[in-house]
Parts: C-alpha cells; sequence; structure tokens
C-alpha cells in the first residue's frame, strides 16, 4: 500500500468509527422513541431494536393517552412556570451583578474573589441545603407551593448567570461604552442601550440554559413540591415503583421530560461549552 | 475608566443579598442542626459532636461513602479517557462533524430523573435493550455486583459528551502553525501529542476534572430512578442516604451532619485547585 493510500484508509475508518460513537450515543433516545410508540403487547415480543412498521406497527396511543392525563398537564404546568419564572428572575437580578464585576472595580473583597464566591454556591452540593430549606419553607407556610420552587431555582441560577454573563460582559468591546459616556450618556444609560443590547444573544442563550437546569432539578423539587406542585422530575420518580415495568409508559414520560431541556439547550449551542465550565472554555 | 461609586453596589448588592439569604443562611442553619437532635414539635436537644461521631461508626454511611467513591473516582476517570479520546477523533476532518458533535452533546441536557427511568428498561433483565441484544440474562439492576456498575455506565453516556465537547473546544483554539512548525522537526504523531497538544490541554483537563469531581459527588437522580440505592445498599450514593435519614426517618440533625461531611469533601477538592481556577477569572 502506498502511504497516501494508507491514508486515506484510516480517514475512512476514522470517520467510520465517529459516526458508530454518536450512533452509539443516541441508541437509548432511539430506544425511548421506539418503545413509546408500540402497543403494551408488543414491549417484550419485538425483537431486537424494534424499528416501527418492520418489527411492530406503532400505535399513538401511548401518547394521547398520557399526555390528556390532568395529572401530567399539572406537572407539566407546574415545571414551566417554575422553570420560566426562576429563569427569568435569576437574571434579572444576575445580570446587573455580572454587569458590575466585568465593568467595576471592587477592592474589598477584589472582583476575582466575588466571582468565585458566585461560583462557589454553585458548586456545592444541593443536599447540603435540602433540611433547612425544608424547615424555612416550613416556617413560611410555603410547603408545596410553587412560590417555594422558584425561590430554590433562583437561588440555584442566579450564580450562574452572574458567572457567565460577567464572561459576555468582558468580552464585549469597552470602546462602545466609553464612547457614550464621553457623549454625556449616563452610567445606566450605557448599560441600558449599549452593553445590554451587544449581550442580548449571552442573555438568551444563558436563559435557555438555566430553563433547562431548573425544568431538570429533581432533589428539591421531591423534598418540597410533594403534591399540588409536583413538577416533571417528580411526577415521574412517583412511577418508579408500580410502573416501571409497563415499558411503553416510561418511554413516553421520559421524552416529555426529556425533550424540552434538550431541544432548549440545542438552540444555545454556541454557548453551551462556555456555560458548563462556567466561561472558562470558549465553545 | 472612572466608574460612578453607588451604580456599581447597587447592580452588585441585590444577587449577593439574595445568596446570603437564600444559601449562606441556609447553610448556617444547617450546621447548627448538625449539632442537634431535632425533634419536630418539640424543642431541639443539643449533643455536640454526637451526629458526626454517630456517622463515623454508621455502616451505612461507610457503606455510601465507598459506593460514592467508587461511582466518582472510576466514572470521572472513564469519562475522561473516553471525552479525550472522542475530541482528538472529531478534531480531524470527518463528515457531518457538527451534526454528529450535537448528537453527541444531547445527553447533557436530558432531566437525570427521566434518563434513570429510561435505562431502567435499557438494563432491565427481562425485555431490556442490552440483554436482548446481547441474547443474555445478565442482572444489571438486582445483582449488588453489577448495580453500581451500571449506574456508572448510565453516568458516563450522559458526561462524557461534557468531556468530549470541552476538550474538542480547546483544541480547535490550537494554532494550527505550532503543528507546521513541529512538522520541521519531527513526522512522529505521537511527540506532536506529547509535546504540543497536551501542555496546551492541560489547563483545560484540570478544569473539566474538578468540574467532574465536584458534580459527581452531588450524584442522587440517576440511582435514584434507575436501582434506587439498590439492591440492599449497593448502589446506595451519599446524598441518598442523607436524604433518607432527612425525609424517610425525620432525622434532621443527623441528615445535616452527613450533608456537611459531602461539603466538606467537595469543598476540599475545589480548595487543592483553588489556585488554577481562581486564575482564570482573573
Amino acid at each position: 500500500m502506498t502511504a497516501s493510500s494508507r491514508k486515506r484508509t484510516f480517514a475512512i475508518g476514522f470517520s467510520l468509527l465517529a459516526i458508530a460513537i454518536a450512533i452509539l450515543w443516541f441508541v437509548p433516545f432511539y430506544w425511548a422513541i421506539s418503545l413509546s410508540f408500540r402497543r403494551p403487547a408488543d414491549t417484550f415480543t419485538t425483537a431486537g431494536l424494534g424499528i416501527p412498521f418492520i418489527n411492530y406497527a406503532p400505535t399513538l396511543e401511548n401518547w394521547q393517552r398520557e399526555l390528556s392525563t390532568p395529572e401530567t398537564i399539572r406537572a407539566l404546568t407546574n415545571s414551566t412556570i417554575v422553570s420560566v419564572s426562576a429563569s427569568v428572575i435569576a437574571l434579572i437580578i444576575g445580570v446587573p451583578a455580572a454587569y458590575a464585576l466585568a465593568r467595576f472595580r471592587f477592592k474589598r473583597p477584589p472582583n476575582e474573589d466575588l466571582t468565585l464566591w458566585f461560583l462557589s454556591q454553585r458548586i456545592l452540593p444541593p443536599i447540603a441545603t435540602v433540611v433547612p430549606f425544608l424547615l424555612i419553607m416550613r416556617q413560611l407556610n410555603l410547603i408545596d407551593t410553587r412560590a417555594s420552587l422558584i425561590l430554590v431555582n433562583i437561588t440555584f441560577n442566579l450564580p450562574f448567570a452572574v458567572v457567565i454573563m460577567r464572561q459576555a460582559f468582558l468580552d464585549l468591546p469597552i470602546e462602545l461604552e466609553e464612547a457614550a459616556l464621553v457623549d454625556g450618556t449616563s452610567y445606566l444609560g450605557a448599560f441600558n442601550r449599549i452593553a445590554l443590547r451587544l449581550a442580548a444573544p449571552a442573555m438568551a442563550a444563558t436563559l435557555l440554559i438555566v430553563f433547562s437546569f431548573s425544568w431538570n432539578e429533581f432533589l428539591f423539587s421531591l423534598t418540597l413540591g410533594t403534591l399540588r406542585a409536583k413538577t416533571i422530575p417528580v411526577f415521574m420518580a412517583g412511577a418508579v415503583d408500580t410502573r416501571g415495568i409497563q415499558f411503553w409508559f416510561v418511554a413516553v414520560r421520559t421524552l416529555t421530560a426529556i425533550i424540552p431541556p434538550v431541544i432548549i439547550a440545542t438552540l444555545a449551542q454556541k454557548y453551551i461549552v462556555q456555560g458548563l465550565t462556567f466561561g472558562a472554555v470558549k465553545g | 475608566m472612572r466608574w460612578n461609586n453607588r451604580l456599581k453596589y447597587l447592580f452588585l448588592l441585590p444577587a449577593v443579598l439574595w445568596l446570603l439569604g437564600f444559601t449562606i443562611y441556609p447553610l448556617l442553619y444547617s450546621l447548627r442542626l448538625g449539632f442537634y437532635n431535632v425533634r419536630i414539635g418539640d424543642s431541639d436537644i443539643f449533643v455536640g459532636f454526637g451526629n458526626f461521631v454517630r456517622a463515623f461508626r454508621d455502616p451505612q454511611v461507610i457503606s455510601a461513602a465507598r459506593v460514592t467513591l467508587i461511582f466518582v473516582l472510576g466514572g470521572v476517570a472513564i469519562q475522561l479517557v473516553l471525552g479525550v479520546l472522542f475530541a482528538l477523533l472529531f478534531n480531524r476532518k470527518l463528515p457531518f462533524r457538527n451534526a454528529l458533535r450535537t448528537l453527541m452533546t444531547l445527553p447533557l441536557f436530558a432531566t437525570p430523573i427521566a434518563v434513570g427511568f429510561l435505562f431502567f428498561t435499557i438494563f432491565n433483565e427481562e425485555g431490556g435493550l442490552v440483554n436482548g441484544l446481547l441474547n443474555a440474562k445478565i442482572p444489571w439492576l438486582s445483582s449488588p455486583r453489577l448495580s453500581l456498575v451500571s449506574v456508572m455506565i448510565v453516568d458516563t453516556w450522559q458526561w462524557t459528551p461534557f468531556v468530549f465537547i470541552v476538550v474538542l473546544a480547546a483544541l480547535q483554539g490550537i494554532p494550527k502553525d505550532y503543528y507546521e512548525a513541529a512538522r520541521l522537526e519531527t513526522s512522529s504523531p505521537w511527540i506532536q501529542f506529547r509535546y504540543i497538544t497536551l501542555p496546551v490541554l492541560q489547563p483545560t483537563i484540570v478544569l473539566v476534572v474538578v468540574l467532574r469531581l465536584a458534580e459527581a459527588f452531588k450524584v442522587f437522580d440517576i440511582p435514584f430512578t434507575l436501582t434506587q440505592g439498590g439492591p440492599g445498599v449497593s448502589s446506595q450514593v451519599f446524598s441518598m442516604y442523607a436524604f433518607r435519614a432527612a425525609r424517610r426517618f425525620f432525622d434532621f440533625g443527623y441528615a445535616s451532619a452527613l450533608s456537611y461531611l459531602l461539603l466538606i469533601i467537595v469543598a476540599f477538592i475545589v480548595a487543592v485547585f483553588f489556585r488554577r481556577i481562581r486564575q482564570v477569572y482573573q
């Protein structure tokens, strides 16, 4: 074999390997989709990967039944209200703080320590605040309310929003704001009319990512939202003991939970690397 | 640039106050609870270090600590190796590279509770996907020796993409002329990897490992639905045991003490790499 043809063989081999890995990583999603369209009778009898129309006749019945039950609708409503409110409010509080850390100089404590303090809030294991939150919410009479879940989720989203948006503001050219100040714009005006507008894409991406975090949050929802304020993850976990064996049912619920955050986070694809590393690595 | 002094505090304070109120205060509250025997509807009894002493003698704690350590160290090591290898692979010219890369990132934001539930059907002994394809009856979830392995496989599925996309981003940031310059001296891809790629990647890898370690110690959701910590306590992780102490046994003082032990471990890991992380935000 000549050197160039060996190179080509390697290139093709590596391409196939990459495609195989991506497919392997997608298989669990595929399996959920395949299960969700099966009749109960086809769940166990279908061979291998269960390709619809070939291995079994697909049905929409599972989806229709699951999505029309009041419990599902309530859990979806709760999750949506909690995640949207918690993300929006976290950004409203977090963005000005991020701007302050990016553009102003603090002496004691210095900016980098303030930033690390925010970051550390995000790294701490959530179990450490479960018990006090439960007792505090009980005293405030907020157990099993969406308000308590919104408060908790703002608390988790806020440090993330601050750290990510700080980096977003640092990445903006400072000259535009300086020019506006020279022209007599107030500091608040420079923030409002220039910085916020330029940082809008980063803000949108941050919003999408923290929405997904809140949508997926389980530990606190399980502790605080037991009945009326049940979110999608808690709603799902409640069926583990009783319905685990009903694969078609598991699949429909799994996809109901997974699809919104997965799609939403994919919209922020450009910012995912930056988001998951708290701004330390650019995507 | 000269900045208005009052405005900067006005911008920063709401976020600081919020976190003081909703994180620092609960943490202090929790620390206090750790030294008490908390009784609902009655006054708490001060027990000093009683809860902590009890923790070190509790066989469930020892088991949970062991399970968590295996899960964290084993899982993160596998994810690191796989993630770096995948990133090197995807750093080549590939057909549909961006589409494949996006496909690989999908697990990152999949609801962990749902992921655990879904893999319950994949690892199920009867009719599960894995046993169906292998045409075997491996007790993935019902054997005490395999249940933790199954949890680790699921975690690896969900988090290898994290290592992968971050390392890939770092690889793509390496200037091409580094390699061109190296090619004048050597043609060995290993030497290029060892003396260019690895040193440039090193800070990224450290960061990825710290974030992954801190995150992995929090594990709760996936075993909660996949194995419920079982069979027995073979996959009961630390957070799970602390949660059970609080929720099932209403032993709030003990649960607080346990979660503080976990907090100390995570804080220690972060502290070890503190100077490294601080540089990033300077």
